[in-house]
């Protein structure tokens, strides 16, 4: 079997094993229950009462506050309220949340020596980008569940299922992806260098943290860079809020290329790693 | 013959201090080597550059012709590293059969060789339990049975029977036996009787230096040696009687009731039947004579 051949199959079997881990453990189920608790919360108190929340005060004078008029003007075209909410909440809090449940891509297997079993079987970049590639399908199996709900919960208001409902669905859907895929990139760099998931976490807040500071004090002086801030993960989700439909694709080269990168770092620091 | 394992000059240095200096050795198709020496001698640095889990400062590794963590050997060689553990979340059965589907075997393969090696190991009936489930020894035998999975030509098996206790070790002792016409093995242990028992070569490492390399071949060939493991402690008159034997060089004594006696090689056929009628003369008991030193009293006469 050529290696790419290889490298495809053994990622598509780590991905699967992943999905598995959600779905058939009891440290995946605990999760797939947290996500419940919060998607929970946030039905109950901003995408069941959408309507009345993109209609309130406090709301408008934050989308206003954060995107000018424009903001607000775009947030409301889509198609259902409870769908406009939905996309706000969620390009907003799941890079958090990513950054805290793709954290143990690699780091527990490394310190437990499991991935000694695994290195004799698979090569270390099919195990990284495997890993990945399995949180990746982990969170959207995660996205497409709640998603379904908020859908389920327009078209019951809206008096049916419309194809403005289904296409706002999928931007939804592959932009919220494209969002998530950085950081999930991300962790699997600090998912290699560390031994504790809670470190990962530690040390991914911290460097973001950093670099951030570090640019804008760097800005702060030269002020024609500011082009770099740009170039952090994440940075386009304010510009996304401030669009809709699939107009909002114009931003996905820029998380794309961030994970190649990131994805390449993180194989170099497993291949170069002791077992 | 093709060669099973290759190693020239391989150097690993971690700072300034050198693990591995320079260590060169061949092993051939169908040998069952073992590597000892002391602790902190370099046995598990060599055997974590075999299975491509550290990379050397210098030299080459080769396994099967190939560089050792090569995508070329996934599958062909098995091994039981030092500490490695099971992930806790899935059973062992499930993840022996996720090891045999990256080994490219298909979804019911992988299921049936899961319970061909489990079985091997005595631990059929516990694929369904996850390794917090299971005793030290029986995590020790399902890491086992993961080196065996696909059949590979060559296993590497670090400290096979630490922690198991005289039943299952002896079992996993039988299992090496039984199985080393069809596979070579690397075995890394401080057992010194295990390996002689079950090895035909001998690979010597201490502070990172390969000091021998011995073969069974030369061991069995040495009949110029006799060791002698007597009931009862020896005596002077024993020693006595023992010295005027004809053929015999020299006797020494390393512990209280066993002797070893160098004798000439041309009567050495006529010795041990000598020494026999003299034992029962005197009523002397004893409890084994076997040709050639022991591994250990070679490796450290040696050493």
């Amino acid at each position: 079997m050529s290696n790419p051949l290889m490298l495809l199959q053994h990622c598509w079997l780590y991905a699967g094993f992943e999905l598995r881990r959600l779905w058939q453990t009891r440290p995946g189920l605990m999760t797939l229950a947290a996500t419940a608790v919060i998607w929970a919360l946030l039905f109950r108190y901003a995408i069941v009462p959408a309507a009345d929340l993109i209609a309130s005060r406090g709301f408008v004078n934050l989308i206003s506050s954060l995107f000018g008029n424009a903001g607000l003007q775009q947030l409301s075209s889509w198609p259902t309220p409870e769908l406009a909410v939905y996309w706000f909440f969620s390009l907003l809090l799941l890079p958090l949340f990513s950054l805290f449940f793709t954290a143990n891509q690699l780091c527990s297997d490394l310190e437990r020596g499991t991935l000694r079993f695994l290195s004799l079987r698979s090569s270390r970049s099919s195990i990284v980008l495997g890993r990945f590639a399995g949180q990746m399908l982990v969170q959207a199996s995660l996205i497409l569940l709640t998603l379904l709900a908020t859908l389920v919960l327009s078209a019951w208001r809206a008096g049916g299922l419309s194809a403005d409902m289904l296409n706002a669905m999928a931007v939804i859907f592959v932009n919220l992806l494209l969002v998530l895929l950085p950081f999930t990139a991300l962790m699997s760099v600090f998912s290699a260098l560390v031994r504790t998931a809670k470190l990962a976490v530690s040390l991914a807040i911290v460097s973001l943290g950093l670099c951030f500071g570090l640019l804008s004090w760097f800005i702060f002086y030269f002020p024609d860079f500011l082009f770099l801030l740009g170039y952090l993960p994440g940075t386009q989700v304010i510009q996304l809020l401030a669009l809709h439909g699939w107009q909002t694709l114009q931003h996905a080269a820029l998380p794309l290329g961030q994970s190649v990168v990131l994805l390449a770092l993180a194989t170099l620091a497993v291949k170069r790693r002791a077992l | 013959m093709s060669s099973l394992i290759r190693c020239d000059g391989l150097t690993k240095q971690f700072g300034s201090k050198t693990a591995l200096q320079q260590v060169s050795f061949e092993l051939q198709q169908g040998d069952t080597a073992a590597l000892i020496g002391p602790n902190g001698a370099g046995k598990t640095t060599l055997f974590s550059i075999l299975c491509g889990y550290l990379p050397a400062t210098g030299g080459q590794a080769q396994l099967l012709g190939h560089r050792a963590g090569s995508s070329a050997l996934f599958g062909r060689i098995g091994a039981l590293p030092q500490d490695a553990q099971f992930d806790p979340g899935f059973s062992i059965g499930e993840q022996l059969q996720f090891y045999g589907r990256l080994q490219g075997l298909s979804s019911k393969a992988a299921v049936a060789e899961t319970a061909r090696v489990l079985t091997l190991v005595g631990l059929a009936a516990e694929a369904g339990h996850k390794a917090a489930a299971l005793s030290h020894g029986m995590r020790k035998r399902a890491a086992i049975a993961q080196a065996f999975i696909g059949r590979p030509e060559l296993v590497l098996l670090d400290e096979p029977t630490a922690g198991l206790d005289p039943a299952n070790a002896l079992a996993i002792r039988q299992l090496i036996s039984q199985l080393s016409g069809q596979v070579s093995f690397l075995i890394s242990s401080h057992n010194i009787f295990e390996l002689e028992q079950l090895c035909n070569k001998v690979l010597y490492l201490d502070k990172g230096l390969l000091q021998a390399s011995e073969t069974a071949a030369v061991q069995s060939d040495a009949p110029h040696y006799l060791t002698l493991q007597l009931e009862q402690e020896s005596s002077d008159s024993l020693l006595q009687a023992i010295k005027l034997l004809p053929g015999l060089i020299s006797v020494q004594q390393p512990q209280k009731k066993q002797l070893v006696l160098r004798v000439q090689r041309d009567l050495a056929d006529s010795f041990d039947i000598s020494l026999l009628q003299c034992l029962a003369a005197h009523g002397w008991r004893y409890r084994s004579l076997t040709q050639g030193q022991t591994l250990e009293q070679k490796l450290f006469d040696i050493a």
